[in-house]
């Protein structure tokens, strides 16, 4: 069985059916890594914008990969990198500065040129490791609080603007079925994060995991569970418009990438807002996520791989355009581009851009697998009723060590 | 090239040894059903080889290594990996939860098929209905199943199964994976094990029934022995290295549990708030998420030393492979 086993395995690989078929006559092939986008349509772009860049520069091909969804494709990235068949060029969803500092990831400081300045600092920031730059943002996802505008009329609240608020509206707004807020199907989702940061505390500051300070805020998780308020167990999860446009929830924490599908579904009925600032010392904040590309320092067509980026992500405007906006939802990394996409300069979305650019955090990019599950599970006890301090007093140990091993 | 070969091999071996044969064609004989038997089986063991026993020796020897996000070996240090999974208080919470876990759903497991077995080797029409309808969960994949009881007959909203015939009677709608206390997301896990899981042991113990010769059960009723006693009596007995067996199975099956705790639990994002998680689904963490496979495999052998504890104990117990007296 075994043997059949690796026969099978070997003709798998050998024939990827999601792969373009590379053009005749190039020298060079690059192999390049997608995670799988939801969005009908990305597949294909994709694989035109590497047709486009092969009919300029006749002498590369590229192979794209069409991957893995977001839940599975980090692990099998990362399975990959080990093996001989490691993709040249490769998108990162978190990015990690753990890759970078163990030399996995080329920097690409010469790809970016001059054209840095024009990319979103927080960008430039976040994919910035020991002062060079190991990846490329595609596009920027913001994240952000839906409400329902006929629901908190109805309800006499107003989009809260503290943690007291939120907690109050949410309570208000449950009737029934329809419960307050929707922040995820455990309870927990990103809200740890939020809450950490709404009190202006970071993750990790100064090479020190500092979490703990958020003790305070953290704790509120367990107000909110006592309450009942939130939606738990809903057949979509928070990433999903799906609790919000069903009305199974007034609020709901979710993307820019949803908003089409909420504004179909429910016309001028809602609206958007940071997540409020804990309290009157801390302030409003709103995630900000997306992909990044890399390129595999082990990749034996470094040059190549550096072309086909600065090509694709810099120099056409046109391309990244219509990578952002027309399948999904989502905000160009470099600020004229952004500024001149004409989807995101009216309503909704233009509040969005602008609760973005003043509110947006990203997590830290030493931050890892490890210390986000032990944040998480942390949380996850002081919603049940574990003392907030405590309880993360001894997680942040824990990560503090992760990450003196990470820095070696 | 293997059927030309093996065809006049079983021809030869088919006929009735000759009462006297020259040394040298037995020789030869000998010689070509040795090859014979390399061919047919080096590519089976080759692929075993490589494939798990070069595996499993790399993954002991990076269980003693420092290895993020690599898998060469050459950082050696000694015991660290296995003291840093020991002192993990979440690993050893992970090993305390499923050594309780096996002990309750073993027992359970094992009853339910037990019992299922009998009555369905008691009806006599339709036996061959009913045994397909209980074993043919055991086709689908727990990842399937775990998104049916998730999304599906456990659902939180309130148009989902449990909530549904709940609402019948008057209860408000229940987010039943997510309920800690009571802790109602047993109450999924456990029914999506037992679903999965009780048919197949089901059809090891038919196997095991029909092979009790049916003239102990005369004699036993010519005795006027009732059914409790000829279970008691009988049936249980003879059942005996079955049921041996059978636990073996159950107990490494419940100490590997992974794919539906995983499948209920995971939100998409990495794992966290789950509130309980196997060993399995912690080391699933350290070693393919967060990419430390020094630490990872230490915990791979501390697993497989339990179950090779367990299985002992057991053996010792019961009496593993001891021929009947």
């Amino acid at each position: 069985m075994s043997v059949l086993f690796v026969a099978g395995s070997a003709v798998a690989c050998s024939s990827n059916p999601q792969a373009t078929a590379s053009a005749k006559g190039a020298k060079v092939t690059l192999t390049q890594w997608y995670h799988q986008y939801g969005e009908e349509g990305t597949q294909a772009a994709v694989k035109r914008y590497a047709k486009e860049f092969t009919k300029a520069n006749p002498d590369i091909a590229i192979n794209v990969v069409w991957g893995a969804d977001t839940s599975q494709y980090e692990t099998k990235l990362n399975a990959a990198l080990l093996g001989a068949d490691a993709p040249d060029i490769f998108e990162l969803g978190d990015f990690r500065a753990e890759m970078a500092r163990k030399g996995q990831l080329e920097p690409l400081d010469d790809v970016y040129g001059s054209a840095k300045d024009g990319f979103n600092k927080a960008d430039i920031d976040y994919l910035t490791v020991d002062g060079k730059l190991y990846g490329m943002k595609t596009i920027d996802d913001i994240m952000m609080l839906f409400y329902r505008k006929s629901m908190l009329t109805k309800a006499g609240v107003t989009p809260p603007t503290t943690f007291a608020e939120l907690t109050a509206a949410a309570k208000k707004l449950t009737d029934g079925d329809i419960k307050g807020l929707f922040i995820g199907n455990d309870g927990i989702g990103d809200s740890p994060y939020l809450l950490a940061w709404s009190q202006g505390v970071d993750m990790i500051k100064d090479g020190k995991v500092v979490y703990a300070d958020a003790a305070k805020s953290i704790g509120g998780l367990h107000d909110l569970h006592s309450d009942k308020s939130i939606l738990l167990g809903f057949t979509t999860d928070w990433y999903d418009a799906g609790a919000f446009t069903q009305g199974a929830t007034a609020m709901q924490w979710c993307g820019l990438w949803a908003l089409p599908t909420v504004e179909k579904a429910l016309g001028d009925d809602f609206g958007v807002v940071p997540w409020p600032a804990y309290d009157a010392s801390g302030k409003p904040v709103a995630r900000l996520g997306g992909w990044s590309q890399a390129i595999n320092s082990k990749s034996k067509h470094v040059a190549e791989a550096k072309k086909y980026l600065q090509w694709l992500w810099v120099e056409q405007s046109a391309i990244q355009m219509d990578w952002a906006v027309k399948y999904g939802f989502h905000v160009p990394p470099q600020n004229a581009v952004a500024a001149k996409t004409p989807a995101l300069s009216k309503g909704a979305a233009k509040d969005t851009v602008t609760i973005g650019t003043k509110y947006g955090i990203s997590f830290p990019a030493e931050w890892t697998q490890a210390m986000q599950a032990e944040f998480i599970a942390a949380a996850a006890d002081i919603a049940q009723g574990d003392d907030p301090a405590k309880t993360l007093k001894k997680a942040q140990s824990k990560a503090q060590s992760d990450l003196d091993k990470q820095m070696g | 090239m293997t059927a030309t070969g093996t065809a006049p091999l079983r021809k030869r071996a088919a006929r009735p040894a000759p009462a006297k044969v020259p040394r040298r064609r037995r020789l030869t004989e000998r010689r070509s059903k040795a090859l014979a038997f390399i061919v047919l089986t080096a590519p089976m063991l080759i692929g075993l080889a490589v494939f798990r026993y070069v595996a499993i020796g790399w993954s002991f020897l990076l269980s003693f290594s420092e290895a993020r996000r690599t898998i060469s070996l050459g950082k050696w240090v000694g015991l660290d990996n296995y003291k840093e999974l020991l002192s993990d208080e979440r690993f050893r919470d992970s090993l305390t939860m499923i050594v309780l876990f096996t002990a309750m759903i073993v027992p359970v497991t094992f009853v339910a098929s037990l019992g299922l077995a009998v009555l369905v080797n008691r009806v006599r029409r339709g036996r061959a209905f009913f045994r397909t309808a209980f074993l043919l969960p055991a086709a689908v994949s727990y990842v399937a199943a775990a998104m049916i009881w998730k999304m599906a007959l456990f659902s939180g909203v309130p148009s989902g199964l449990a909530n549904t015939i709940g609402a019948l009677f008057g209860a408000d709608a229940t987010p039943w994976i997510q309920t800690q206390s009571p802790p109602l997301y047993w109450i999924v896990l456990v029914t999506l094990r037992l679903w999965l899981q009780v048919g197949l042991y089901m059809i090891l113990f038919i196997a095991g029934l029909q092979s009790i010769p049916p003239h102990l059960y005369e004699a036993a009723s010519l005795d006027g022995a009732g059914p409790w006693r000829t279970f008691r009596s009988i049936t249980f007995p003879m059942l005996r290295n079955t049921s041996v067996a059978i636990l073996l199975l159950m107990f490494i099956a419940a100490l590997q549990a992974f794919d539906e705790f995983y499948a209920i639990f995971s939100t998409g994002a990495s794992l966290g708030s789950e509130p309980v998680r196997t060993p399995l689904m912690h080391l699933y963490g350290v070693a393919l998420q967060d990419q430390d496979y020094g630490v990872g495999s230490a915990g791979a052998f501390l697993l497989t030393l339990l179950i090779v504890l367990i299985t002992l104990v057991q053996g010792r117990i019961l009496g593993f492979a001891r021929d009947k007296d």
